[in-house]
């Protein structure tokens, strides 16, 4: 898991199948000080995470693609909860 | 994912048969800077990725892209993929909270 920050999100309608109908977001990795680390990333959300909210996410694509319900999805980032 | 400006394309003479009908692009990663100015098509710092595309992208357009293991995940058969174009971006909104 990976704390992050939400800075945004994005849409798309061309994209691959299993990505249709996912909220994506631009997450930035940060640390416990909230220092920026790394570069952003898209992350599936279903938590309803908003804009600013913390944040973790899994880098794990086979959960991903379980959870997805499809092995041939090129997903791997999924936020897993927000913070309080 | 990581997202990414379309920067150019690449031809191949010859290439393995699992990429038949693919076109390859040339993808400049987006990080903060970029990020914060869309429409300046700023040129990234870190290396440019030859990326797999399926869908249709063009010279300009922002896409997400996948790599590693999930680069390969949407092929049938075993196929020797880095970068994987998984989304054309219609809009970013991008608003950090620093």
């Amino acid at each position: 898991m990976i704390l992050a920050r939400v800075d945004g999100n994005i849409t798309s309608t061309v994209c691959h199948k299993t990505l249709r109908g996912w909220r994506l977001l631009i997450l930035q990795g940060i640390d416990e000080e909230g220092r920026e680390t790394g570069d952003p990333v898209i992350a599936m959300d279903e938590q309803g995470a908003g804009i600013g909210d913390r944040v973790f996410y899994t880098t794990d694509g086979s959960s991903a693609r379980e959870h997805v319900g499809d092995e041939h999805s090129p997903l791997r980032n999924m936020v897993m909860g927000i913070i309080d | 994912m990581r997202l990414g400006r379309v920067i150019g394309r690449v031809t191949l003479s010859r290439q393995d048969p699992a990429f038949r009908g693919a076109r390859w692009m040339i993808v400049s990663p987006m990080s903060r800077p970029q990020l914060s100015q869309p429409g300046e098509e700023l040129i990234s710092k870190s290396a440019s990725v030859v990326v797999y595309d399926d869908l249709g992208a063009s010279r300009g357009d922002i896409i997400g892209f996948v790599e590693g293991a999930e680069a390969t995940a949407p092929f049938e058969r075993p196929t020797p993929i880095d970068a994987y174009n998984a989304a054309i971006i219609e809009n970013l909104n991008y608003q950090p909270a620093s």
